[in-house]
């Protein structure tokens, strides 16, 4: 992939994204990041661990800067989260919470030329979606509605919590490589796992769930429209997150 | 379908810990520790455990109300001390704050790079090993009763309460058959009551684990355990099965002549909290 040049056309438009809490009084937890060079990034950090939302962040932007996951870049990333607390003087409770470690999800997409290839990486349940028109052509990594009540394996501030990625091929496992060619109509998604379990659900009814977030385009809509589903019962209450590159 | 309230700070749980402290928990187990010692040690890292499930970098939420309920000679009483002792069930948020004293602890851990480092690490205690007198369990499961029975009166919309009683010996003061049969009959909305029973033994071997029926126990007494029982919500018995022990349908959380990992894996299934894997 090194003679591929970064996306000319996503360097000139970045794509929507917006974000939402899971309450109004409630922090929100999830993280995105958009880089000027086709790189796109985002993170749900987990509610019950210690710092998840500094997680996120952390590894949302080095994503960004860096799209090339391996042991080193999370080394580096964890490293940088444990700048952040000076752990030997943390009261107990907040010390034993941070050694057992703060937990994220991380999907991360590259865009090279014009979409000629779309690099997926993703580890947790946040999920990308391939679309051609209101057509969903491919999902990764989940694909399944029921798939989302598994407890899903992220990436984690304690080394020993990300011991499940040694059984992995980084490179296979957490990869799925992507093309907008031959697509009249294409489109991508990006988003945390309570739209992606939304979106799965209603994959096949009509108006196409592609159709209605094709219509959310600011931020206001996209709180409207989240809300609106929470309260018909049709989507999980939980941060919320939306990447769209249409 | 019980079971299935979501966990949070509006709608907490309860986690009750029973524990015999009668004489016969002084006896000296394999490993060489009394069996008091034993499950005071675990016992304490249960409630490390459950707090630091709860801790964030703005302090603790109030996921859980947690009570440990003390039985031997002819007292029946909360087993925290200090502050907590005025009380039986605390919010997480004053269990962290009220602590016996901490010690510090040096563990190994993975320094993320491919080698060891060695981190010393604050360990709270809360509760001493006892043991003295006979074991009033039927006075202890009818002050359990009780507590649990205000507790779901309070929180009516939550997960219902969970209550490991851990004993080695007979009841002393009665059978507890009838009270164990009464406090299964408290609910929220989201269910029964659920009561998981340990049985530890200083003698290793020949432990039953979440038996299905009466017919795979050996005598009256650990009939009765099982008889009162609950069996694991669905839950629970996948994670149990995680763990590696068999796991049918019908399941009951008893374990009968338990060893000292038994002791570990019971409290750790019993109170695996829902809101660990729900995100």
């Amino acid at each position: 992939m090194a003679n591929l040049r970064p996306d000319a056309r996503a360097k000139s438009r970045l794509p929507l994204a917006f974000s939402i809490a899971k309450a109004d009084d409630k922090h929100n937890e999830d993280r995105f990041h958009r880089s000027t060079k086709g790189v796109y990034a985002l993170s749900d950090g987990a509610s019950v661990s210690f710092d998840s939302a500094s997680w996120a962040r952390i590894l949302v932007r080095r994503y960004a800067q860096k799209p090339e996951f391996t042991r080193e870049w999370l080394a580096a990333a964890i490293a940088e989260f444990h700048k952040l607390y000076d752990r030997d003087s943390l009261p107990w409770m907040k010390q034993a919470s941070f050694d057992r470690g703060s937990f994220a999800s991380l999907l991360g997409v590259r865009v090279v030329d014009s979409g000629r290839l779309i690099q997926v990486f993703s580890v947790g349940d946040s999920i990308a979606v391939l679309c051609d028109g209101d057509r969903i052509k491919a999902t990764f990594p989940l694909s399944a509605p029921s798939e989302f009540g598994r407890s899903p394996q992220l990436l984690c501030t304690n080394p020993a919590q990300n011991v499940f990625l040694d059984k992995l091929d980084v490179g296979y496992d957490l990869v799925a490589d992507w093309t907008f060619r031959g697509l009249e109509q294409p489109a991508l998604l990006c988003m945390t796992d309570a739209l992606g379990h939304w979106l799965l659900s209603r994959r096949d009814e009509e108006p196409s769930p592609i159709n209605v977030l094709r219509e959310v385009r600011s931020a206001n809509a996209f709180a409207r429209f989240v809300q609106e589903e929470r309260a018909a019962g049709r989507m999980k209450r939980d941060d919320t997150t939306l990447i769209a590159l249409w | 379908m019980p079971y299935q309230a979501e966990i949070s700070r509006d709608n907490p749980t309860c986690f009750l810990f029973v524990i015999d402290q009668s004489g016969s928990m002084d006896e000296i187990t394999e490993a060489g520790r009394s069996k008091a010692n034993f499950v005071a040690d675990v016992l304490n890292k249960t409630l490390y455990t459950l707090v630091t499930s709860c801790s964030k970098s703005d302090g603790v939420r109030n996921y859980f109300d947690v009570g440990v309920l003390a039985y031997g000679g002819s007292d029946v009483a909360s087993g925290f001390g200090g502050a907590l002792s005025d009380g039986i069930v605390h919010p997480i948020c004053a269990i962290s704050e009220h602590t016996l004293r901490v010690e510090e602890r040096k563990k190994k851990v993975d320094d993320g790079a491919g080698g060891i480092i060695e981190l010393t690490t604050k360990f709270p205690i809360w509760f001493d090993p006892k043991s003295a007198g006979g074991t009033p369990m039927r006075a202890a499961l009818d002050k359990t009763r009780e507590t649990i029975a205000d507790w779901c009166e309070s929180h009516p919309g939550s997960y219902p309460p969970t209550i490991l009683h851990v004993t080695d010996g007979q009841s002393t003061d009665g059978a507890p058959e009838e009270m164990a049969e009464g406090l299964r009959q408290i609910s929220t909305k989201d269910g029964p009551a659920l009561l998981f029973n340990l049985h530890v033994t200083t003698a290793g071997g020949g432990e039953t684990v979440f038996p299905t029926s009466e017919s795979a126990l050996a005598d009256d007494y650990s009939r009765m355990l099982f008889r009162m029982s609950s069996p694991l919500p669905a839950h629970l018995a996948k994670f149990a099965s995680d763990k590696g022990y068999s796991i049918t349908d019908g399941s009951r959380g008893l374990i009968f002549n338990g060893d000292p990992q038994c002791v570990v894996d019971f409290f750790e299934i019993g109170t695996r909290p829902k809101l660990v894997a729900d995100r």
